[in-house]
């Protein structure tokens, strides 16, 4: 029968279609074994292969690090030898050598020549009084002269004097105190605190016995109680005695200059009037404080360089003439050094004005110096001596820590 | 880019078979797979297009008898690779003139800040006019308040200050000019400069990152936005140079002075830049700590740890 035919034809492809699907079965089984075997071989390959990667990243990280950790300790000595070098003027002598390489790069490439720009007079505002070393008292300006020492045979000037350090500036208690601007820490409006910059009113204020007038300089401004021991205080007295009783030079912070002047120096004295036969000039720049505000200020007064060329310096041996020249005020507590080449700049300015009014006693009357290619700590107030000098001079500021070149 | 001996012979070609073949076994359907690959890598570039082709070139042997062929011919050919490999990437020159410039400069904000502070002395007779936050006569705050100072021990030491500037500009300089030259002689400009893409790059990596949106747009070895603040942060180095010569030649470099806007208008900027540098270096922290130790390792050996499979540049579009 056909049934029976088919029944086995049916049966006989069950079975083969079973043993297909078993045989395809064991197929995949073994696929899924041998993808498996793979896997773990391959995973246990890939791992080694990875912590291969990760060991030379490891080594790489390490040697950097170490080069790394070198440079930090390369560095940071670095930073120690600069910071514990021994003070070069209270400044750490790689700082201040620094400083001077940087005052001949500026002056290589700029040969401070350059003029500063000059702005109409309507920008110009009442300049701000900062700092009053030199100033604690008024000068009597029938007393005053300008010391002028190292002319050219000088000898041939009728303002000539064999010891122009015996001439006598006289002084008065302050009539007016002016703006009392002095930059402390002490607000004006707390009341309980004295000022220890102010000198309203006074000749003699608080700054004149101890203490810092101006945050340039690191102190409390309070007066020292600390007394001294009585050795200090007979040795003290006795020079006292043998200076006559003449106050001692150069009371602030920074001490006396080395260049003031020794007694029977010889020199010129000129009166406000020789200085007032020079042409007059008028010149409105930015003054610049190196604590960091400027202002446009209108000047009135007399070229330096003219001064200059009217009294010229004394030749050295070679025919050259001397570099540099030193100021400093009446009663020898500030003072300046500059080259004779900044003095010798169109710009510098000896100023008898500002703002078109004669200028006040606490902006230095009678003449104070103008120099817009330097920061403010170089413009001298109350000008009394003007030398000549072939060394760098003794700078106020400079002895403080702050840069002898100062050029803008 | 340099080519990865690895790369080439590990990575995209061999793991196109791999995939698939144990994929319709699981799924008994062919289609499946096949969809599945595109939506997987349609997040991918452009740069990966050679993957899905492979892919699809795999697909139309899915029966079992010929399973075992293909897997031996894969074993045979291609032995297990590593699934991660180092990259180089950044060059000796630029991690150094990177590490020199980070205490240099902070030297630099130290000794500025110590000089900053005495025009903020007196500040009830002269409030100081540069540095404040404010337009025209109205302030809003002056910088800084005098616990600040305090805080960093500023007050008089205006000296130590000049001292350091007027020391580190020099290195400051020197690095700042040793790095742009080595940008220009070894070609890596073009993997900091920004592209035009570049700012519509940023926008988006900045929302990415603030997780207001995702997917990264594609990117080389720095994504828009850090094109843009790399190559912002090298102009304001050069600015800080510029701003501070000006400052520190007023009269000699009058042109320079004059240019920016005058004296004032100089320390201005020059404050403001350093400001400037600040808000960057706090970006630039929290950003290498979010990205992780093996980016931060690479600033300093060079290298990076990426996956064998794709490029470095890969694997971060595809984040």
């Amino acid at each position: 029968m056909s049934d029976g035919r088919e029944e086995r034809k049916e049966q006989e492809e069950r079975r083969k279609w079973d043993e297909e699907k078993k045989k395809r079965e064991d197929d995949r089984e073994r696929d899924w074994e041998r993808d498996g075997d793979r896997e773990r071989r391959d995973s246990r390959a890939v791992e080694s292969l990875d912590a291969a990667v990760r060991a030379e990243s490891g080594r790489r990280t390490r040697r950097s690090f170490l080069i790394a950790a070198a440079a930090v300790a390369g560095g940071y000595s670095f930073y120690r030898w600069i910071d514990r070098s021994p003070g070069d003027q209270l400044m750490p002598h790689p700082l201040r050598e620094m400083l001077n390489f940087n005052a001949k790069v500026a002056r290589g490439v700029f040969d401070e020549r350059g003029l500063a720009p000059t702005y109409p007079v309507s920008k110009s505002m009442e300049l701000r009084t900062n700092g009053n070393y030199g100033l604690k008292m008024d000068l009597v300006p029938e007393s005053y002269r300008l010391q002028l020492v190292g002319v050219e045979n000088a000898k041939r000037y009728p303002q000539y004097v064999d010891d122009v350090t015996a001439w006598e500036y006289k002084y008065a208690v302050k009539k007016d105190p002016g703006p009392v601007e002095h930059d402390t820490k002490v607000a004006p409006k707390d009341e309980a605190k004295v000022d220890p910059n102010s000198d309203a009113g006074a000749g003699e204020g608080p700054m004149m016995e101890g203490g810092p007038a101006s945050t340039m300089v690191a102190g409390s401004g309070e007066k020292s109680e600390t007394k001294m021991p009585p050795a200090f205080e007979a040795a003290f007295a006795a020079l006292k005695k043998t200076q006559g009783n003449k106050r001692p030079r150069g009371q602030e912070e920074a001490g006396m200059s080395d260049n003031t002047l020794d007694p029977g120096t010889p020199g010129l004295l000129l009166t406000m009037g020789d200085v007032t036969a020079l042409p007059h000039h008028e010149l409105v720049t930015e003054f610049k404080c190196i604590e960091g505000w400027s202002q446009v200020v209108h000047w009135g007064g007399y070229r330096l360089a003219d001064l200059i060329a009217k009294y010229p310096p004394a030749r050295r041996a070679d025919g050259s003439l001397p570099k540099y020249v030193y100021m400093e005020t009446p009663d020898g507590d500030y003072y300046c050094g500059y080259s004779l080449l900044a003095c010798m700049h169109p710009q510098s300015l000896l100023t008898t004005e500002m703002a078109g009014r004669p200028l006040t006693q606490w902006h230095g009357a009678p003449m104070r110096l103008h120099m817009p290619i330097k920061y403010g700590y170089k413009q001298l107030k109350r000008i009394g001596l003007i030398a000549y000098t072939d060394d760098q001079p003794d700078d106020y500021w400079t002895k403080l820590g702050y840069d002898w070149y100062a050029g803008l | 880019m340099p080519e990865n001996p690895m790369n080439e012979t590990g990575s995209v070609d061999p793991a196109a078979p791999d995939e698939p073949i144990t994929e319709p076994l699981v799924d008994g359907v062919d289609a499946a797979p096949e969809s599945l690959s595109i939506a997987q890598k349609e997040v991918a570039a452009d740069a990966v297009s050679a993957v899905p082709i492979s892919l699809h070139e795999a697909e139309p042997e899915p029966a079992s008898s010929s399973i075992p062929a293909t897997v031996t011919k894969v074993d045979a050919e291609e032995p297990a690779a590593a699934s991660i490999r180092l990259e180089k990437k950044h060059p000796l020159a630029i991690r150094w003139m990177h590490w020199v410039n980070f205490p240099v400069l902070f030297t630099m904000i130290w000794s500025g800040l110590l000089i900053y502070w005495n025009d903020s002395d007196n500040a009830y007779q002269h409030p100081h006019a540069v540095y404040r936050f404010g337009v025209g006569s109205l302030t809003l705050v002056r910088l800084f308040p005098p616990w600040f100072w305090k805080a960093i021990n500023a007050p008089y030491r205006v000296t130590e200050g000049l001292g350091y500037h007027f020391f580190f500009m020099w290195i400051f300089a020197i690095n700042g000019i040793l790095y742009v030259t080595y940008l220009l002689i070894s070609g890596e400009w073009r993997v900091l400069v920004p592209e035009r893409r570049s700012f519509v790059d940023a926008i988006r990596v900045t929302l990415v990152d603030l997780h207001i949106l995702k997917g990264l747009p594609p990117q080389g070895k720095y994504n828009g936005a850090q094109r843009i603040a790399y190559t912002a942060v090298v102009l304001m180095g050069l600015g800080s140079l510029v701003t501070g010569l000006s400052i520190y030649k007023p009269t000699q470099a009058h042109w320079l002075t004059t240019l920016l806007g005058g004296y004032e208008m100089a320390r201005w900027e020059h404050f403001w830049l350093t400001m400037g540098f600040c808000g960057f270096f706090v970006v630039h922290v929290v950003q290498v700590i979010l990205a992780g130790w093996n980016n931060f390792r690479s600033m300093v050996s060079g290298y990076e740890i990426v996956p064998a499979k794709a490029r470095l540049e890969e694997e971060r579009s595809a984040r």
